[in-house]
């Protein structure tokens, strides 16, 4: 919510959603201002879900890492 | 029989050992129960019989010590009591009451030999040890450490602490990676022993390995399963509940048995009953995570649509409003605009009228002026043309005049100028007929010298002078060439002809 450009993590994201749920269920919220939020959301549910389904780690680097440790 | 030397009796060691052997046997003739710690089990696999190292300590000293022996068949049958008693088989380092025979060989000397133990004075011993490890993390405020750390929202990158080939970990694998959500988990393997003497050793390796590339783990997972319910003392041992207790991120468990909870387990940040209920609990932080984002996703969609759609609406029915306030608008704007139309036509009806009007008396005006003007143009024009003729007539008569003076005055200069013509031409005849007459008088002169040489120049003058012409055969002989002897030839002269024949010729060199 601090900057709406910036890409944030998944559980900003998560929140931020929440947020948006909340005011558009409220229902005090202009077109134009609808549009921008379900913009919003949709980046945030983009983030969220390709959390989900996304590979971050390589076991060769955690392995590579737990080899130069070992060294010292 | 014992030798007799000076005075000595000699034993053969044999001897002493037997001796000793009946001594004991007289005087321990019934099995006794004894408590000790067994220090070793020293089991051998190949006979099934084993030779324990039994000891007991004052103050962590050894004050007694002592070797003893199981038989196979009596091993198996405690091992058995234990299995089912306390989970756990007959090991080493744990306090023993057992049931034994001081039993002396001389090949051998002096062992216990073990009948039976108890199980459940050692399950009360294992029991107090397991509190002792409770008591003490709690004393050391640390029994709470790793539950009260934060799980991330999503754990997806897990330390697996297991075993390749067990059926827990295998179960654990499953039920991740073929979640049909499409959940994505990194599990990487550190594999440990997860049941027996050296278990908490293995484990608390992995732990120290995992801890120093920590930075690419949310949680670690301490698998096992299939093993049954014994072996799992190793999760009441201090050392590996502390080391667990103290790791700086989640530890979860998923140890598999239906025991009481192991110390590792209470201490851990979430345990398992199973492997397969723990790939439940992390798939269901997915679901936590995946289904309000779902939800949130249909919301929105759902209240954006109504939204939109009350919008419409509302602007339909602004849209019908306004088109009926500008229909009413435009029904009277133009009924103005006609009526103005109308009063506008009349008006300029008059107007044109009126104008036409004012054109036709301009216009007979016009005309009647100009009339006017052209008759009295007219008679200009008359009076002008009869001056005009009057001064052509007049101009016409003396001209006449002029010319008759010039052609009397030219008729007698003609006449004058012909009489002179023809004196003049009489006088030039005169002397042309003069100059004529002389001109032939000396012509004829001439012509009477040039007859004269002409009468001198004739042949028969010529040959009266003498000369004479030859002809052949009637023609003038001039050269000598065609002439033959023989040939006659005609002399003419001047009075008449002679004839000769040739009889010499001769041609001049």
């Amino acid at each position: 919510m601090n900057n709406m450009n910036e890409k944030p993590n998944y559980k900003e994201a998560f929140d931020e959603l929440q947020v948006i749920v909340s005011e558009i269920e409220g229902g005090a919220i202009s077109v134009d201002e609808l549009s921008k939020k379900v913009k919003r959301a949709a980046l945030l549910i983009k983030v969220c879900k390709s959390k989900l389904t996304a590979t971050e780690e390589d076991v060769n680097n955690i392995l590579k890492e737990l080899e130069s440790t070992e060294g010292l | 029989m014992p030798e007799k030397e000076n005075d000595r009796t000699i034993f053969t060691l044999l001897e002493v050992t037997k001796s000793i052997q009946k001594t004991l046997s007289e005087r321990y003739k019934s099995s006794f129960w004894v408590k000790a710690e067994m220090n070793k089990l020293n089991l051998y696999p190949s006979s099934g019989h084993c030779y324990p190292d039994l000891v007991e300590k004052k103050d962590g000293k050894v004050i007694a010590e002592i070797m003893a022996n199981i038989w196979r068949d009596d091993y198996q049958r405690i091992n058995n009591n234990f299995l089912n008693i306390l989970k756990e088989p007959l090991k080493s380092g744990i306090n023993i009451l057992f049931c034994a025979k001081i039993n002396y060989t001389p090949e051998n000397g002096l062992r216990l030999r073990i009948i039976d133990i108890d199980p459940s004075y050692s399950l009360g011993n294992l029991e107090k040890e397991k509190q002792e490890t409770i008591n003490r993390l709690k004393q050391e405020g640390i029994f709470s450490a790793n539950r009260i750390l934060q799980l991330p929202l999503l754990p997806k990158r897990i330390a697996i602490i297991s075993v390749q080939t067990s059926k827990g970990y295998s179960d654990f694998m499953q039920i991740i990676e073929t979640n049909p959500w499409g959940y994505k988990l990194f599990l990487m393997l550190f594999p440990a022993l997860l049941q027996g003497d050296r278990a908490a050793e293995t484990i608390m390796n992995q732990l120290i390995k995992i801890r120093k590339v920590i930075g690419h783990f949310d949680a670690v997972a301490i698998i096992r399963g299939g093993g049954g319910d014994v072996g799992l003392t190793c999760y009441n041992n201090y050392e590996l509940s502390k080391a667990i207790a103290m790791f700086p991120i989640p530890v979860i468990t998923g140890i598999g048995h239906s025991t009481n909870e192991t110390v590792s387990e209470m201490i851990a940040f979430k345990n398992a009953i199973t492997p397969t209920e723990l790939a439940d609990f992390l798939l269901q932080k997915f679901h936590n995570y995946s289904v309000p984002v779902q939800k949130a996703q249909e919301t929105i969609i759902d209240k954006t649509k109504r939204f939109l759609k009350d919008e419409n609406l509302r602007l339909f029915n602004s849209v019908r409003y306004f088109k009926s306030i500008t229909g009413n608008l435009l029904i009277k704007s133009h009924n103005e605009i006609h009526n103005k139309y109308r009063s506008l036509l009349q008006l300029s009806a008059y107007f044109i009228q009126k104008n036409r009007e004012y054109q036709v008396t301009l216009m007979s005006g016009l005309k009647r002026n100009t009339q006017l003007q052209l008759s009295n143009r007219h008679q200009q024009v008359k009076q002008t043309g009869l001056i005009f003729r009057k001064d052509v007539i007049t101009y016409l008569h003396r001209s006449k005049a002029v010319v008759d003076q010039s052609v009397s005055q030219i008729r007698r200069g003609a006449r004058f100028a012909f009489v002179g013509f023809a004196q003049h031409i009489d006088q030039t005849k005169i002397k042309l007929f003069d100059k004529g007459l002389n001109l032939i008088r000396n012509e004829k002169r001439e012509i009477e010298v040039i007859e004269k040489n002409i009468a001198l120049m004739s042949p028969e003058n010529v040959l009266r002078r003498g000369y004479s012409i030859t002809t052949i055969n009637g023609k003038v002989l001039q050269k000598v060439e065609g002439v033959s002897i023989g040939d006659e030839l005609i002399t003419i002269i001047s009075d008449g002809e002679v004839t000769s024949v040739v009889n010499n010729i001769k041609k001049n060199e």
